[in-house]
């Protein structure tokens, strides 16, 4: 019962942890193919689950920053990218625990007095969610530099830390060749036979069937929050639906199209980059053309290290070499606007927040989710099954 | 108090310590604490919280009445179920009358070849006919290099793909009993019908079949019941589009975090499982089909 309760109350609805607890899902694939050794391998391993060690209070001395993300491949992308050299400059050594801050987590602990972690890898809806609860600290905007991030996303109480975009993706040896010019052809099974992929759940896929019906990006969600909208998006997915498979994990989307099963889908920008890796040149391309989301910093009250290492650290990360490492490691697009340009040329068409890509990609809005996702899911499945 | 005496050998055995039934209950005991904490009150708190959160109330049964896709996903549940325990009884019981009546030699191989498959985990049985049933899998790329199709049929992430693994998971569950029940029927009746002139048919419709009735609606009813709470197989070979209740029970839970609503499903479906076995103890004798089974 209790650990049920820890999950209940308006925490959920909002947020997508299942994105970033699949960045860590991504590290089975980086060791099988060889880019992680084994040691790391199971570093990743124990972190995720087998090892909750880290959450020893004793372990987190006040002359250390414990990172929390969501494991696997993102535990040494977050060192290489940021801990080393925060260390080096800093002398204090950084430790990623990969075992998951979801909200109800970090409530717990901030809670139970028992803080473990200093820095969260959060989203901004639950960053939101932990404000109004007041388990997380404001940021400091005097170290924090709010320069180094994009207009509208350095909240009071979390800071964007790095973006990820659900992308048009599509398999042209399955679509004669031919690419999607936008959603409407997507959704269009005349023009483009073969089978799509959406998500189960219906976050991150409403925006691009609004924007199949001719909704000009900016006003999607205000066309999804009228009755009629929503309806009018749910028919989208009805009228097509013979045609869908849905993807229920970041490994499943990319299964269906390593596969061949679907020629097209609506998926997570770091799934497709390991697609664009995986499948012979030609088989595979995505477009940004959907919804951006950020990953957001959040700050636990009363972490061990102090405020004050925990805001150095988060400064630390908003230089732009860490980020592009991130990048290039994760497909996680660079916070800092500033870091586009450092970006090596071949990785920009995919770089989820490079100025070309954001321009055509509409933010992801946590608001519209709390508000009406209960519902919207309960239509979508209703759309796909009746 | 009701009683001021003791009969005398009961009080010999108080004074020896445990009466049997004392004994008896305490071999049990173990056991029967392990199902009541393990199993008996997390059920009841299920049945709780299906009445509790998020309010108090039957806001979460109406759901049964106001849901279309609920309401579609126990159709669903329901017809996957139904069409595959028909399938799993005609091919089950073929495969328990040859067993029955090959040769002796031939039994013990046979007998193997049924279980062989417990051995292996469902999830991995599944993935096995993704690889078969895929778009580009086994089965599609041989029919077109014999050039019998053109194009690859939709096999999978669909009602068909979705029972045909369960026929392949349940079948085991439907062979057992029948072959048990078989195992008990004495061919002389059957040698008796023919004597009397009755043709092979005849004599098979007439005399065995009516005698592995029993079996027939045990494994009917093992096999339903099992098939009403599969996981597995319809998730991961339904494509989202056969969402079976256990799948929408999973997803109510793990992405919408509605308890409430999760609960109340599982508790739809262990009243429907109730009913469903209570409908068929009408018709069989549930102890002696299921627990005195050869």
């Amino acid at each position: 019962m209790t650990d049920r309760s820890r999950f209940t109350g308006p925490m959920p609805a909002t947020d997508d942890d299942e994105f970033r607890r699949d960045l860590g899902e991504i590290a089975l694939e980086k060791f099988r193919s060889g880019r992680i050794d084994r040691r790391g391998f199971l570093t990743a391993l124990a972190a995720i689950g087998v090892a909750p060690a880290l959450g020893n209070k004793a372990f987190a001395a006040a002359s250390e920053i414990i990172v929390c993300n969501w494991g696997g491949a993102a535990i040494d992308a977050v060192m290489a990218a940021w801990g080393t050299a925060f260390e080096a400059e800093s002398g204090i050594p950084v430790v990623v625990d990969g075992s998951g801050p979801s909200a109800g987590k970090i409530r717990a602990q901030v809670e139970a007095g028992a803080v473990v972690w200093d820095v969260c890898d959060s989203g901004a809806g639950s960053s939101l969610i932990l404000r109004d609860q007041g388990v997380t600290q404001e940021i400091d905007y005097s170290i924090v530099d709010k320069s180094k991030v994009l207009e509208g996303f350095a909240f009071s109480h979390g800071v964007t830390n790095y973006y990820y975009s659900y992308v048009m993706a599509w398999n042209p040896m399955l679509t004669g060749g031919k690419a999607p010019a936008d959603w409407a052809e997507f959704f269009d099974t005349e023009k483009f036979p073969g089978k799509r992929t959406f998500r189960k759940s219906v976050r991150g896929m409403l925006e691009p069937a609004a924007m199949a019906m001719g909704i000009a990006p900016e006003e999607v969600y205000a066309f999804l929050g009228t009755e009629e909208g929503l309806a009018a998006a749910i028919e989208k997915f009805r009228s097509i639906r013979d045609h869908v498979i849905v993807w229920s994990s970041g490994s499943a989307s990319q299964q269906l199209f390593l596969q061949e099963e679907v020629s097209m889908g609506c998926i997570w920008n770091t799934r497709g980059q390991l697609l664009l890796n995986e499948m012979p040149a030609g088989s595979f391309d995505m477009k940004f053309n959907a919804t951006l989301a950020p990953g957001v910093w959040v700050v636990p009250k009363n972490n061990p290290a102090g405020s004050e290492a925990a805001m150095k650290f988060i400064r630390f990360s908003q230089e732009p070499a860490g980020q592009v490492v991130l990048l290039e490691m994760m497909g996680n697009g660079p916070a800092n606007p500033e870091a586009s340009s450092a970006v090596p040329e071949g990785l920009r068409p995919y770089n989820p927040s490079s100025p070309e890509n954001r321009a055509t990609q509409i933010t992801y809005s946590w608001d519209w989710y709390g508000a009406n996702q209960i519902r919207a899911e309960e239509l979508y499945v209703d759309a796909l099954i009746n | 108090m009701t009683t001021t005496t003791i009969d005398p050998p009961a009080a010999a055995a108080a004074r020896r310590g445990l009466s049997d039934r004392g004994w008896y209950w305490l071999f049990v005991a173990p056991a029967l604490i392990a199902m009541v904490v393990f199993y008996i009150w997390p059920l009841v708190q299920i049945f709780g919280i299906s009445f509790t959160e998020p309010e108090f109330g039957l806001g979460n049964y109406a759901a049964l009445v106001e849901s279309r896709p609920i309401q579609t996903s126990l159709v669903i549940t329901f017809r996957v179920a139904a069409v595959t325990t028909l399938l799993c009884l005609v091919l089950g019981y073929m495969v328990s009358y040859a067993i029955y009546n090959a040769q002796h030699r031939m039994v013990g191989v046979m007998l193997a070849l049924v279980l062989l498959p417990f051995w292996i985990s469902v999830l991995i049985r599944s993935f096995a006919w993704i690889v078969l049933l895929g778009r580009s899998g086994v089965v599609n790329d041989s029919l077109i290099a014999l050039g019998l199709i053109e194009k690859p049929i939709a096999m999978m992430h669909n009602e068909f793909g979705v029972v045909l693994a369960m026929v392949h998971v349940m079948l085991p569950f439907a062979v057992l009993p029948m072959m048990a029940n078989m195992k008990g029927i004495n061919r002389a009746y059957v040698d008796a019908a023919r004597g009397l002139g009755a043709s092979e048919f005849g004599a098979f419709w007439h005399v065995y079949l009516p005698q592995t009735k029993p079996g027939i609606l045990s494994a009917a009813l093992l096999v339903f019941v099992l098939s009403l709470g599969f996981y597995i197989t319809p998730a991961l070979l339904g494509g989202g589009r056969v969402l079976m209740i256990s799948e929408y029970i999973t997803y109510q839970i793990q992405e919408l975090l509605r308890w409430g609503v999760g609960s109340m499903l599982s508790v739809t479906l262990l009243v429907m499982t109730a009913v469903v076995i209570l409908a068929a103890a009408r018709f069989v004798n549930l102890r002696k089909a299921l627990l005195e089974r050869g």
